[in-house]
């Protein structure tokens, strides 16, 4: 029998590079924020790969569920604050709603559009994020298009200063610990039997079923566990680090488009691909924005597609192929 | 014992019935080849047993249960076990992994760890002879081996039932003589019974069955022991057409 932990030990890459991204960026002068984005996109990353990497279905209505996430966190604090309810305690709430809502929507959505297979899902999906986006703001739900601004009521909740080292520190500390969190989950999905099912309904829907996997269930559960770490990651970088939604920026759909790229970049359905598309990507989003600035898409376009093109299973999926039989192996799923 | 019985089944495709009123025992442990031209409804009389096809009239029993209505992945962990014509590996994972599944999700699958069904998995692939690619990509395995790795795929969900669809077209008659007596060995030792579906390669059918089911334009022509079976003017003429005048 193999140990226990021996199962686990692809999760120290993973932690290691997390470690190194916060002390570097709370080491090193100035690179806070720079770390605290690639954070932001390892997270995202890591939250968008366990349903699209596990399940091979590409939801382009992603954002939604960090949307409704955001609006989970503004709710509470503007609510609570109202009634006069302070202390961090507020901050759990909101994320625990943070939680609630993605995990609604993602039923609701995963229910009709979980139906549909392949591109009909995919385009199922881009109508639900600009739909709900529509109905929050025809509505007139949640403050409509105006959007809710909570800077007075977080003040109000954690005190002035609190509430500022929120923004600019304990907000990125969230992230970590979200992206952390997220690995973890993948990890355990892939240790048992629902990493299996996973990978055999994405390899081949209808042969699962007759093995006797309820697809629909396991699609379902990846879906629900993918929506609940966006609506976290867009509570604690969206909410947080800026006390602020309106419901254009937070139904944007260029964060799916970034979300789709990380996972496919750094190897889809791989525990260290997401980490690894995800400093890619803000890295070369970052210093592109600097030396060259408003080229960086037409540079980044092409590079993109010469590493998709080079490496269709992503980096870590080729790193995987090569550390085949190497004392590597054990580290890289 | 009956294992499963098809009462009065029919499919029909729009105008066409791919399967009419055919009614059907298997018994537990019992080896049945189900043998008719192309097109005789063998596939869909497969797909009504394990759930792809819900039948339009008639039962399904299987183990006194009635499951005319149950989806596939609800007969799987009952017991019925399937390999498919044209092999359908979960072709990025491992060998190994897709025989976990069919440990995973058949009929032990509730009590077995992860690492029980992945050491099942090892005694499937060595009963096969699959050992050297245990970590290859099932994408990867030529079309027998593909074969072969569903035949372990299916033996690890532990059936009660186990459909085989063309398992052994396409290799060599050696090698079928070898799968044959690994099959029937299993058959006998695990108590399974295989229903295997065959269109051509009438060596399997006469060294693996005991019965011979012959299907003609989705109704059952013959039902009977192998040799009378195959010699039935009948299914000669279904065959090979009429027999010349004299």
């Amino acid at each position: 029998m193999r140990k226990q932990s021996a199962k686990y030990s692809p999760f120290i890459p993973v932690l290691t590079i997390y470690v190194l991204i916060f002390l570097i960026g709370k080491g090193v002068s100035g690179m806070w924020q720079v770390m605290a984005m690639l954070t932001f996109y390892c997270a995202l990353g890591q939250a968008f790969n366990i349903f699209l990497g596990m399940t091979g279905y590409v939801d382009f209505g992603y954002v939604a569920f960090m949307g409704v996430g955001t609006y989970g966190m503004a709710l509470t604090i503007t609510h609570l604050a109202e009634r006069g309810i302070t202390g961090p305690a507020v901050i759990v709430l909101g994320m625990l709603l943070a939680l609630l809502f993605p995990t609604l929507l993602s039923m609701a959505v995963g229910a009709v559009a979980l139906r549909l297979r392949g591109a009909y899902f995919a385009i199922a999906t881009i109508g639900v994020n600009e739909g709900f986006r529509y109905l929050i703001e025809g509505a007139k739900i949640w403050n409509g298009s105006e959007g809710i601004i909570f800077m007075s009521e977080l003040n109000r909740v954690l005190g002035r200063e609190a509430a500022s080292s929120l923004s600019t520190f304990w907000s990125d500390v969230f992230l970590f610990v979200i992206a952390t969190l997220a690995a973890l989950v993948t990890l355990y999905f892939m240790r048992t039997r629902i990493g299996y099912a996973l990978t055999a309904l994405r390899e081949d829907e209808d042969a699962a079923k007759v093995m006797g996997i309820n697809v629909t269930k396991y699609k379902i559960m990846a879906f629900i566990t993918s929506a609940c770490f966006a609506g976290l990651v867009g509570a604690a970088s969206w909410a947080l680090k800026t006390p602020y939604v309106f419901p254009p920026e937070v139904f944007e759909i260029h964060y799916t488009i970034e979300a789709i790229i990380i996972v496919l970049l750094g190897g889809a359905g791989t525990l260290l691909g997401p980490v690894i598309g995800g400093l890619i990507y803000g890295l070369s989003k970052y210093y592109l924005s600097i030396f060259l600035p408003g080229f960086q898409l037409l540079i980044f376009a092409p590079i993109i597609i010469i590493i998709i093109v080079a490496f269709p299973e992503g980096i870590m999926g080729m790193v995987k192929e090569k550390a085949k039989g190497s004392s590597l192996a054990r580290f890289i799923v | 014992m009956s294992l499963l019985r098809l009462e009065n089944v029919t499919k029909r495709f729009g105008g066409l019935v791919a399967v009419d009123r055919v009614s059907l025992t298997i018994n537990e442990g019992e080896r049945v080849g189900i043998v008719g031209p192309n097109g005789s409804g063998k596939t869909t009389l497969f797909n009504l047993i394990n759930g792809v096809y819900i039948p339009d009239e008639g039962r399904v029993i299987f183990n006194g249960q009635d499951i005319t209505r149950l989806p596939p992945y609800k007969r799987a962990p009952l017991g019925v076990g399937r390999t498919f014509q044209i092999p359908r590996p979960f072709a990025s994972a491992t060998v190994r992994e897709n025989v976990a599944v069919g440990a995973m999700f058949g009929t032990m699958g509730g009590q077995l760890s992860v690492d029980q069904c992945l050491d099942m998995a090892d005694r499937y692939i060595k009963l096969m002879g699959l050992e050297a690619h245990s970590e290859k990509p099932a994408g990867s395995l030529t079309p027998v081996e593909k074969k072969l790795m569903e035949i372990a795929r299916a033996l690890a969900m532990k059936p009660r039932l186990l459909l085989m669809d063309e398992a052994m077209a396409g290799m060599h008659p050696k090698d079928i003589d070898k799968m044959v007596q690994l099959i029937k060995d299993v058959s006998d030792k695990e108590n399974i019974a295989v229903v295997a579906m065959v269109e051509h390669i009438m060596r399997a059918v006469v060294g693996l069955v005991e019965r011979v089911v012959v299907l003609h334009q989705g109704s059952k022509l013959v039902d009977s022991a192998t040799k009378e079976a195959l010699e039935d003017p009948k299914v000669v003429e279904v065959y090979l057409g009429h027999p010349p005048e004299e």
